[in-house]
């Protein structure tokens, strides 16, 4: 028989212990999310500036717009049309084995779409068998928000059988592409993705003689360029300047390199300033990033190569010349900060309408009752994500910081940031406008957008594994209400 | 009670023996698989794939070093009080401590590369701690002399003191 004051001591455990128990399983059941709405969501009502009083929710007054009115011209005839079916099957990979995945029209990387600037596009989509629903989200197009094909925001994922009709103008000339939005990180894994070029109207102030679009993607563990898991060929006479438009749909970053000099021609869709010659260097590409990167074919009657996402290379000649073999990577990186030539900047970021946070961090805890080491924004986990609620027209101020250990390439949909500067160094070169943005471990970049496209708008790490698990926070304009839902019986999981 | 806290003890000594044959076994994969022309990079990495045959020890090497072990040893750590005998706690916070330094230190690792020499090292550190709170419960109990006390001094006054 144990003393009495042992029998206390156990008590006095039990009771600690069934306490913890009890308050981790409360904390665990209040996890999990079941359906809700993005409406619900966020802690901070609006950013610090001149409007920060009468910022807020929709509750606000004004008249409310529905998502789905925010869309492109109906009137207006479409000039380029096409149907994408996907498809839930084996991928051929040319060049390597097959992987089980998703195709559009039947292969993957699916068709190329090709428009010219100030084309009305319009895409019919169509899912035949992917179980879980799919959409099309068109990554770097500042589309209007009905278009944007975020599952549970702008629209309910597709089921098999239904059809959705996308319709934007293809305002912006430039290097983009497509991809599910719905369970994004299996779907965009295994292929449900292409690329889109939009021609310029007028022509470009950077000539070139050819150009090539390598899309990067890994299909089961094997590097590909546009699907085919060896290198490409490009023909071009001996002198002329090839642009190679590089597009990362995988996961990390991808390094471009060449022992020759090249220059880059574009960065998400907006042209650099006068780009130099860059040698020694290489290109970093965020994930969901583009670039376009210019080659200059030699005059001795070689291929220049270019070296794309590690693992594969562009040659670039005439047909049958000799390729330049294989370079090591340079481990010095180009710094897009100072890249080019300065302009006088569209926006006045010394007096924002907003100024926002997003500071990444990682702790351990508990999501839809799934325990793991997520990631944080502003210290708070998902759901508890800040909302940044702009007005449209608003000139916008985002501080982006990663207080994480790993890389995160940051998203914003819908719009295109201005890097302003990185770790407090001011941007020195030619405006430097992205749509995704690598954020490395321990830096921090002040970057602005005005607020010119009302709606709903993720702004999530493309890592898309990390949006998984919580890096995902939204804009929201004033007035803008939607009536999807993501989670439970919608089977709406954007991420 | 006992028995429980033997077995979690050695729980946790034989899981840092499987972290260090998971992370050998990820890395090998990873060499034959640069061995035969692939390329890790970035993009490898976050689609899971970098380990190539040895995909699964970079898995295993997660799951039980952020997952099962700090589990374990926090069940140790709980156990430890019901444990009547002089150190038990202390140890099982020893072991609680250097798995906790240990995860931080694993997560810290791609951004501050040195820091895989303390947690190579430190997960030796686990092993002998853990083995040393197993061993002493196969010891016949020598309330107040030798190690025990000692343990207990380390210990303040902790749970197992106020006790006696």
């Amino acid at each position: 028989m144990p003393s009495p004051r042992e029998l206390v001591r156990r008590v006095a455990v039990a009771v600690a212990v069934a306490t913890a128990v009890g308050a981790g399983a409360l904390a665990w059941n209040s996890t999990l999310l079941g359906e809700y709405s993005i409406m619900d969501m966020g802690s901070e009502p609006s950013g610090h500036g001149a409007h920060a009083a009468g910022g807020g929710a929709s509750t606000g007054s004004g008249p409310e717009t529905d998502v789905t009115a925010l869309i492109a011209d109906p009137d207006r005839p479409a000039d380029v049309r096409i149907e994408l079916t996907a498809r839930q099957e084996r991928i051929d990979v040319p060049g390597g084995r097959t992987v089980d995945g998703y195709t559009v029209n039947g292969t993957s990387p699916g068709p190329e779409l090709r428009a010219r600037q100030g084309d009305l596009v319009e895409v019919t989509f169509v899912n035949e068998s992917v179980t879980d629903g799919a959409t099309l989200h068109w990554h770097g197009i500042d589309v209007p928000n009905a278009a944007d094909g975020v599952a549970g925001i702008t629209q309910d994922a597709v089921p098999v059988g239904g059809r959705h009709v996308y319709r934007f103008e293809a305002t912006d000339a430039g290097t983009y592409w497509y991809h599910s939005h719905q369970v994004s990180h299996e779907q965009v894994e295994r292929g449900l993705l292409g690329a889109i070029v939009v021609e310029p109207a007028e022509p470009p102030a950077f000539r070139t003689d050819a150009e090539f679009t390598a899309l990067l993607h890994i299909y089961g563990g094997q590097h590909t360029l546009n699907g085919r898991a060896e290198d490409a060929r490009v023909d071009a006479a001996p002198g002329s300047i090839v642009r190679v438009r590089v597009v990362n749909t995988d996961q990390g970053t991808a390094a471009v390199w060449s022992a020759s000099p090249l220059r880059v021609a574009a960065v998400d869709g907006h042209d650099v300033v006068r780009p130099t010659d860059v040698e020694g260097r290489r290109v970093l590409i965020p994930a969901g990033g583009r670039a376009d990167v210019a080659v200059r074919v030699p005059d001795d009657g070689k291929a220049v190569r270019l070296h794309v996402g590690g693992a594969r290379s562009v040659v670039a000649g005439a047909a049958g010349a000799p390729a330049a073999p294989p370079s090591p990577q340079p481990t010095r990186t180009l710094d897009l900060l100072a890249y080019g030539t300065p302009e006088p900047p569209a926006l006045d970021p010394a007096s924002p309408d907003r100024t926002f946070d997003y500071v990444i961090g990682r702790r351990f805890g508990i999501i839809d009752g799934r325990p793991g080491n997520f990631w944080t924004i502003n210290g708070r986990m998902f759901p508890d994500m800040p909302m940044f609620h702009v007005r449209e027209g608003d000139l916008v101020v985002m501080h982006l910081r990663n207080d994480s250990g790993d890389v995160h390439p940051m998203h914003l949909h819908g719009h295109h940031v201005l890097v302003l500067s990185r770790d407090g160094v001011a941007a020195s070169g030619s405006p430097w406008i992205v749509d995704s943005l690598d954020v490395r471990p321990g830096e921090s970049y002040d970057v602005a957008f005005v607020a010119d496209n009302p709606g709903i708008w993720s702004d999530h790490c493309h890592t898309l594994a990390h949006a998984v698990d919580g890096l995902v926070a939204h804009v929201m304009y004033e007035g803008v209400t939607t009536p999807f839902l993501i989670g439970g019986a919608t089977g709406n999981r954007p991420e | 009670m006992r028995t429980l806290y033997t077995a979690l003890a050695w729980t946790v000594a034989g899981a840092v023996v499987v972290q260090a044959a998971a992370i050998a076994f990820a890395f090998g994969g990873m060499l034959n698989l640069v061995s035969e022309g692939g390329v890790v990079d970035k993009a490898l990495l976050e689609g899971f794939q970098a380990g190539g045959v040895g995909e699964a020890g970079f898995l295993v090497h997660g799951l039980v070093g952020g997952v099962v072990i700090p589990l374990v040893a926090f069940a140790l750590l709980v156990v430890s009080f019901f444990v009547r005998r002089r150190g038990t706690t202390a140890w099982a916070a020893i072991v609680f401590g250097l798995v906790a330094m240990q995860v931080a230190l694993g997560f810290s690792v791609t951004d501050m590369p040195y820091l895989g020499l303390v947690h190579g090292a430190n997960a030796l550190a686990i092993v002998a701690a853990a083995s040393v709170a197993a061993l002493r419960m196969a010891r016949p109990a020598r309330p107040g002399t030798g190690a025990d006390e000692r343990a207990a001094t380390a210990e303040g006054v902790g749970s197992d003191a106020v006790a006696t």
